[in-house]
Order: structure tokens, then sequence, then C-alpha cells
């Protein structure tokens, strides 16, 4: 079990004559990954959710809130003391073409580390072998294809899994997953997707998995949870399901809106909200965050910062003065039954009436 | 629950005929020279090079060992014309020139040898070191640093000339490589700080792998075309800055060497006026453009040698 | 349609564009028909190696070298076959008749020189007399997509965040007054909110401009925003060509079909989705004779093995498939009539309501 408290980073930019300008990276980010579960981050490039990803991970600092890992708080350790905790938490890069060394065949990528593991562990050499391949059957390749071979004779989809069978060799509690299929070819996406949440099963490995996508979020199973997060705060958090189907914050609806629908196999949500893209933000951070960009924003919102939480009416958290739920998700034409699909759930089907 | 999974990319099209599980250090090395070969095979510009290099390093080994200690003189035949005795003639002692030159070899060859050495292990050690400690060390090393780059090499050498005599190719080639190592400092160290940032090194840290894992297996065969390469373009800056010294008649000369022969050529044998010693010129001139050309041929390979996806393309 | 008659048309023909390896030349798009209708959106669909920036490439016939453009035309109303011209009327062309906006445009823009210096640069390259225009051109262009120009053209690449990068290099390809557009990859490396910003902006001046615009992605989502036919590539050949609602709709290639429930979407049952199995096909690995989706395929049938597909047209739709054309046969013979008529929707103003 891994929690997050009050995570805050900010970073300072040097340049400026007047002195340092300050970005607010991440406020006060509450977050918890059960063993075997799956939690996914949300939002726009500088949101603040790579930053989170690296922090967890272990790669970057936080400036205050507290990280425990298996009942064990990260603030109290020195650095050193810290890293044995933290490598339970193994990070997936975005790009599975810089995350392999293209001078090293996968055996050796995946030797160096699993000798460690043996070491640590007080195993022997020939299981450094074994587990190798075990663990690439495990992401579902060929370790007889795989390992002599040097990483630009695999294609992006097996990298990526390569990638994941590194980070396995830890016995990890949680990958981090950080738009681990956003350079993955479409057809195999899901491909990705599914291992993850295959390997949250057999594992119970949890999974943090952050994108800009908020469709890819569903396939990592039905228990998933779903943060958003705008300039680093979380603004909705809740079952994904529900916070794909029933958002309540405009931002939310935005980002749902945004994604493209596939005109003749679904229709667009009746309430979809034509989003706004910040070209020149204004960075004040007075009252709600995203009261610039809100065409529901009134007196109240550039006032006060509505702070994340329940209002007893719905099953997700949020932070928004006027929650409303929109239907703003595309839905189904029922053409899908033509591709050899029996049933066609209609996910979004009741969502306006509930508003 | 494992419905998507496992579908795909279970079983290749193509899949490998060969390729235990573990493949050995022994059979990676065996396909890295083989690949090797193949990059030379490439282009036979590349061969040719591979030629003059081996045939020189050849000539370094064996060629003092195929003359007397003090080569015959003739002394009936001073600055003789080429002929098929004296290929490029003779010096102003009746000596053969082409003998000069393949003893003269071993010192050249050497002092190169030496300097890249040593240029290139302290250029790569400070440069791998600063640019992955980063902060202070950064900063030190790199002041240092500037410093190196900042020593005038000639007018050193004029007054270290005074007091030492150079009688060893080793020492020449020590003082040449503490001369030089600034440039691939810097260039290592720059390498250093755009590598760390890419996702195999954070990954290797994240998975905790120890320092001299990164910098030993990770960092340095990455940048090891381009060691590579500085490392064969220091050979041939220091046989010209060491001919240079030679020719100059900076360095006292005890043994017989190219640069020698040069200044004696010029300056005794008047090669610049009359033609007699125009070959006893030309032949040692000759051996350093070969020798050059060999190099600069050679390291056009580099890049594919050390890439593993040009290797074996 | 709102087919724009000043729009010229496009019409590709027998294109084979082939690629020098050290096992002999190989060819990343292979005899590929495609009609552009002039003042349509047509996207172009494909994974890695589908050869779908290949074909874009051809439309300058900027294939570079190992490349080579082997047979075919590229025939543009009022330029005439791209593939016969070279040198001098070659650039000239390039930017006054067909404008390129590159991938993400994060490249294709140079980090040392202001935009408004790259756009003068552009400009007299073009022999251009009136400078001053093209500046106030560049600036209405910028203007009209919701930047603020002047403060634009005075900009650094770097100053400028990857939706504003994608628009002045929109802006650097209509500037000439191109009227055939080129788009390589418009909203990837891009978040949601601003790939919804640049589709809307390439629709609203595509239909402004009177253009002729070719989308290439591998994105399908991002195609079915804003195209208005959509042909779908699959190791260098056009396998599925037709009207983006229709193909979407009821995708007729197995490719198609895989592809499509293949994309993670918020709608639908998640478990039917599934990732093709096997991978795309590189240069090397695509099969010399037969179909090259065979061994991705659930359709798969003897005679793909040896005899490829020819595309074939019924009512508006393109299909290469063996499958597909057996089945075809079938229905035509048993319920006459029942494959026609199912498109009379017109995909251009259902789109244009939405976003009003």
């Amino acid at each position: 079990m891994i929690t997050g408290t009050g995570i805050t980073k900010t970073f300072k930019q040097r340049g400026s004559v007047l002195g340092a300008r300050e970005v607010r990276a991440l406020r006060e980010v509450d977050f918890a990954i059960e063993p075997g579960g799956a939690v996914s981050f949300i939002g726009e490039s500088g949101c603040g959710k790579t930053t989170l990803g690296r922090i967890i991970a272990g790669l970057e600092t936080y400036d205050s809130g507290e990280i425990v890992i298996d009942g064990v708080p990260m603030s109290g350790l020195g650095h050193r003391r810290r890293q044995p905790h933290f490598r339970r938490i193994q990070l997936i890069h975005q790009d599975p073409y810089s995350a392999l060394n293209p001078t090293r065949t996968i055996h050796q990528t995946l030797e160096a580390p699993l000798a460690l593991r043996a070491k640590q562990t007080g195993r022997s050499r020939s299981w450094v072998d074994a587990r190798a391949e075990e663990l690439l059957g495990l992401v579902g390749i060929d370790p007889g294809y795989v390992l002599p071979r040097y990483p630009h004779q695999l294609s992006g989809g097996m990298r990526q899994r390569v990638v994941i069978a590194r980070a396995l060799t830890m016995d990890p509690e949680v990958l981090v997953a950080d738009e681990a299929v956003s350079m993955i070819d479409v057809s195999l996406r899901l491909g990705i997707l599914g291992l993850l949440k295959d390997l949250r099963v057999r594992l119970g490995v949890g999974v943090l998995f952050i994108t800009h996508d908020i469709a890819t979020a569903r396939y990592l199973g039905d228990d998933s949870e779903l943060y958003v997060l705008y300039r680093g705060q979380v603004v909705e958090h809740g079952p994904t399901e529900t916070v794909i189907t029933r958002p309540v914050h405009p931002y939310t609806q935005s980002l749902l809106s945004a994604t493209p629908v596939l005109h003749g196999l679904e229709k667009p949500g009746a309430e979809r909200v034509v989003p706004t893209e910040a070209l020149d933000p204004s960075r004040t951070d007075e009252g709600c965050l995203f009261a610039p960009r809100c065409q529901f924003a009134t007196q109240l919102c550039t006032e006060q910062r509505p702070r994340l939480s329940h209002d007893g009416t719905t099953l997700q958290e949020h932070a928004c003065f006027h929650p409303r739920t929109r239907s703003v998700i595309p839905t189904g034409t029922g053409t899908e039954t033509e591709m050899g699909a029996d049933t066609l759930a209609d996910t979004g089907a009741d969502m306006g009436a509930r508003g | 629950m494992s419905i998507m999974t496992n579908a795909q990319e279970t079983t290749d099209p193509r899949s490998a005929p060969g390729g235990t599980p573990g493949v050995t250090r022994a059979t990676l090395r065996r396909n890295f020279w083989r690949g090797v070969w193949r990059v030379l095979r490439r282009k036979p510009s590349r061969m040719v090079g591979v030629v003059i290099v081996a045939g020189f390093a050849v000539m370094g080994v064996a060629g003092p060992l195929l003359y007397p200690d003090h080569l015959p003189r003739d002394d009936d035949a001073l600055y003789a014309p080429p002929s098929l005795r004296h290929p490029f003639g003779t010096d102003f002692e009746g000596t053969d020139v082409l003998a000069l030159v393949i003893t003269g070899a071993r010192y050249v060859l050497l002092t190169g040898l030496a300097t890249a050495v040593i240029t290139v292990a302290l250029g790569t050690l400070i440069g791998l070191f600063a640019g992955f400690r980063r902060g202070r060390w950064d900063t030190v090393l790199m002041r240092v640093t500037d410093v190196n780059l900042a020593i005038p090499g000639l007018p050193l050498l004029l007054v270290l000339s005074t007091v030492w005599k150079f009688e060893s190719p080793l020492e020449m080639g020590l003082v040449l490589g503490l001369l030089g190592w600034g440039g691939i400092a810097r260039a290592v160290r720059s390498q250093t700080l755009s590598l760390r940032e890419r996702g195999f090194i954070e990954a290797a840290r994240g998975l905790g792998l120890p320092t001299t894992h990164i910098i030993g297996r990770e960092l340095l065969p990455s940048m090891a075309p381009y060691i590579a390469m500085n490392m064969l373009i220091a050979v041939t800056g220091a046989v010209y800055a060491q001919v240079g010294l030679f020719f100059l008649g900076v360095l006292p000369f005890e043994s017989n060497n190219w640069g020698v022969m040069l200044n004696l050529a010029v300056f005794n044998g008047g090669a610049l006026t009359t033609a007699a010693a125009l070959p006893y010129l030309m032949a040692p001139l000759l051996a350093i453009l070969l020798l050059t050309l060999g190099i600069v041929l050679i390291v056009d390979a580099m890049d594919e040698i050390f890439n593993p996806r040009l290797r074996e393309e | 349609m709102t087919a724009n008659p000043t729009a010229p048309a496009v019409r590709v023909r027998g294109l084979t564009v082939v690629y020098k390896t050290p096992v002999g030349e190989l060819p990343a798009v292979s005899n590929v028909d495609l009609t552009l209708a002039p003042g349509t959106i047509t996207g172009v669909v494909g994974e890695s190696g589908s050869g779908k920036s290949t074909l874009a490439l051809c439309l300058l016939n900027a294939v570079q070298s190992p490349g080579r453009i082997a047979a075919g035309s590229v025939e543009i109303d009022g330029l005439g076959d791209v593939v016969e011209l070279g040198g001098e009327e070659l650039r000239r062309a390039r930017g006054r008749h067909v404008g390129y906006v590159f991938q993400a445009a994060q490249n294709s823009l140079n980090p040392l020189k202001t935009i408004g210096k790259q756009l003068l640069d552009l400009g007299r390259s073009h022999g251009v007399e009136d400078l001053r225009a093209l500046v106030r051109d560049a600036k209405d262009l910028l203007a009209r997509m919701g930047m603020d120009g002047a403060r634009v053209l005075d900009s650094y690449q770097h100053e400028l965040s990857g939706g504003m990068r994608q628009r002045v290099g929109i802006m650097l390809a209509l500037v000439l007054n191109a009227k055939v557009v080129v788009l390589d990859e418009p909203t990837t490396a891009l978040d949601m909110i601003t790939q919804a910003t640049i589709l809307r902006i390439v629709r609203e001046v595509h239909d402004e401009r009177g253009l002729t615009t070719l989308v290439i992605t591998h994105d399908v989502g991002a195609v079915a925003e804003v195209a208005d036919n959509l042909a779908v590539m699959y190791g260098g050949r056009v396998v599925e060509h037709g009207p983006v609602m229709e193909v979407l709709g009821s995708p007729r290639h197995p490719y198609t079909r895989g592809l499509i429930r293949a994309i993670p979407r918020l709608s639908g049952d998640i478990s039917l989705a599934r990732a093709l199995p096997g991978r795309p096909p590189t240069l090397g690995t695509l099969p010399a004779a037969g179909c090259v989706f065979r061994e991705r395929c659930d359709r798969r049938m003897d005679v793909c093995d040896t005899v490829e597909p020819v595309p074939l047209t019924r009512d508006g739709r393109t299909v290469a498939c063996h499958a597909v054309d057996a089945a075809a046969d079938v229905d035509a013979n048993a319920a006459p009539g029942v494959a026609a008529g199912a498109a009379d929707r017109t995909p251009t103003t259902a789109r244009r309501k939405e976003y009003a």
C-alpha cells in the first residue's frame, strides 16, 4: 500500500531579473494505491502528472507532504535509506525507444538488474537466466526471439513489453506507467493496457497510470480509480467509470469533450462542452484555478478556491462550487453489432437524466 | 481477466532460428567482430585504411628488427637519387632513406599511441565524472579543464626541452597527452550530460544498479564511437605535433625519426633549394600523409562499428 | 458535399515508391490509387510502416533517397503531374500549390530565427514581391487561429507551445495561397484539448479558403473529427477508402474492423475491445505475394496467400479484400439492392453543427 498526503512541489525557474519565477507543479495532492490496485492520473501537459509519477518513483523530491510506502513514512529517511523502498515502485517510460540502451541486447538489459536482485535475495546465477525467460513470457513475448536481439530489432510494442519486464525484475509493488501507450501503434495499445491489467491480477502489482488520453484509463479494470489534475490540483477523483460517465467538474468535462468522436460509430454527447485551449493562461493563483477557462464560473469562483471533497450526491470527490453532471461523452450508435459484437453497453445513456 | 493480453506478439512470423536464451559473452563478442568485419567490407576505402594502418603497425613493431642497429652507410652515394637499391635515395651520409623511414616509424607511432591513450583516458574519465556528478565536481573539473586548454603547448615544450631530452617516445607521449586532454573532457562531459537524461540511464538508476555499472556498461558504450574517433584523431594530432617539434629542432634528437629526417633534409640538405635532397624530404612526408589518410579512412567506420543498428544492417 | 469550385482535385494513380535496402529495392507504397475530391478533407490512417508519410511526401515529389518514386503519377489540377516536375518548377510548386504542415511542427521551425524572419525567407525564396502583404496575410491567418500575429512573428520557436507551433506550421503552409494542403500527424504529441482546437481550426480554415486537404495520422479519432473521407493504409496499400461515417460505422476490410475495435474509446463495451494480433509489417517483413494483411487477419482464405486482392469499388466505397469480395458476391446474388443505398448522410454538414 502506497499513500501520499499533501504532496506539494514547486519548481523555481531561473532567468528573470526580478528573481526566480515559481511554478507550482503539485498542490497538496492526496492519493492511495492499494496492492494490485489501479489509479490513473489525467490532465494536460504541465498539469503536474509526470512530476507526480516521478516523485512516486523516487526520481524527484517533493517540498512538503508525506509518502508512506508499506507503512514506512519516507520523509524521515535519508536518501540512502529511502532507495530500497522506492525501488518497489518502478517507472515505465513513455518512450520505449529511449528507455532501452541501444548498445545492449535484451539479455544484457535484463541480466543486470536480475543479477543485482539475485545478490539481494541470495539466489544463484542460474536463476537469473531462468527468471529472464519467465518475465518475458509473463509480458507475452517469446524469450528465444527477443533475448539475443538489440532494441532496434524489435517493434515499439515489443520494446514496451521488454521495458515492463525489466521493471518487473525488481518484484515491484507498483508500476508507474507514464503515457505508456502514447507512442505505441494504435492496433497494439490495448495489448499493453491489457497486459497492465493482467499483471494486476496475476502478480498483484499495482498500476499508477499517467495519461492525457482519458479513454485509455478505462482499460485498466473495473475497479480502477481516476484522478483529474489541473495545474497541480486534483479537481475530481472517483471510480474511473463514474468519473467518465458522470463527470461533475467542468474541467473533466472539457477533457472528455475534447476526446475525438468516432463519427459513424459514435454520436457526440448532447452537452459536449466545446473546450477552450489555454493559449496564454493568466497564471493567477486566486480563486478556482480553472475559473479563467470555465464557462460556468461565477463571482464566487474567482474569489475562493474550492477544495476537493465529497458533497454526498455523487460517488466521486470534486473541487467545484457548481458541480453538475453533463452528458459530454459520445454514445454508441449501435453499429458495433455489425462488427461481430453481440451487445453494446450503452455507457452514457442515462447521464442526462441525472444532471 | 486476461482476455486482451498475450494474444499478440507472442509468436513472430519470422521467428528466430538461432539465439538460445542464455547468450554468452563469447558469442556476443564473436558477433561484434563479425559485425566489425561487415562494416569494414562495406566500403573499399575502409579496407584501404585498415591495410595502411596495419602496415604502419607492422613497421613500428618489426621495422627496427629488419635492420642492423647502425644502418649501413654508402660513402660513395651521398644524396643518391632514387634507384632500385634505394627507392627513396640516400641521405647526407649515404644511408638508405626507406630504411630510415621504416626504423623511424616506431618512435613516431609509439608517441602517437601513448598520447592518444593518455588523452582519451584522462579526457573521458574527467568528462564522465564531471557530467555524471554535476554540481560542485563539475564546476571544479571544468575549471581545471579550462586551465588545461589555456596552456600554450609550444612554449612549454621549448622550456621543458631545455631540461628534458625526451629519449623515450613514451616520455614524449606523456607530455603531449597531459597537454591535450582538455578538448575530449569537454566533449565527453556534454555527451554525458545529455545521455544521463535518457530513459535507459534513468531506468538503470531507478532499478538501483550501481554507479559503476551505469557508467561502465550503459554510458560508455553509447559514447564509444565518439571516444574511438577522438582517439584516432589524437594519434594524428600527436604525430604532427611531435614531428613538428623535431623538425623545428626544438627537441634535441638522440634517435632517428621522421621529424629528424625532415629537419636534416631542410636545414642540412637544403631540400628547399636543391633537388638532390628532395627524396629525403618527401619520404617522411609521404609516410605521415599515408598514416593520416589511413586513420581518416578508418574513422569513417567508427559510428557503424559501435552502433548495433548500423553494424547489423 | 460543400465542394468549393476553386479547389483542385488530386489524383494519385498507380503510385509505387521503393526504398533501396541491402536486400534490394522494397516497396513502401505499392500501386496506390487515391482520388482527393476537390474541396474535401481526406484522412489517411495507418500504423508505423504503412507508407502513409511516404504517400504524403509524394504530393510534393519529395521522397528522399534511398527512396524513389518508381511508378505512377500524382495529378494536381492546375499543376499537372507532380512526379514529372523537377528543379525550379518543383520548388515553386511547393508552397505555392501544395502546402505541407510537418509532423506536429516541432522540428520544422528554425530555432535560431524568429517566425517572422522565417516567413520572409519563405516569401523571398518564392519571389514574393510584396512582402508587406505577405506579413499582413500571415498576421490575418494567425489571428484567425486565435493568436496575436505580431507577437508570434516576433517569437522564436521555443517561446511557443506545441499548439501554437502547429498553428504557425499551418500558417506557413497556407500563406502563399496553396490550395492543396498536406498535414502530417497534425495532432501527435498534443494534448486532447489542444488537439480538439487544432482540428477545429483545420476544418474551419479548410472551408473558408476552399482547400483540398490531406491529413496523415495514426489516430483514427483525429481523422473522424475532421475528415470527409477516410483512406486506411496497411503495408503500403490503401486497403479501404470511403466516406468517413460509413467506413467507421460499418468497416468492411478486416484490418479496418480490427483497428477500430482496438481503439481505446469512451463509449462502448470494453470487453469487446481488443488489440489486433501480430504486429505492423516493416519493409523487410512484407510478404512478396498475396495479401499483406493475411498474417493478422481473422478471415484469411487460401487465395490470400498467393493473390494480392485488387481494390474494388462498390457504392462509393473501395475495399481490397478477397473475403469481402466473396461475401459481396453472395449478398448480391441473395438480396440485390441491400448493399447499396446505405449512404445519404452528409458528414460535412453534420459535423459543422456540432461545432456551432
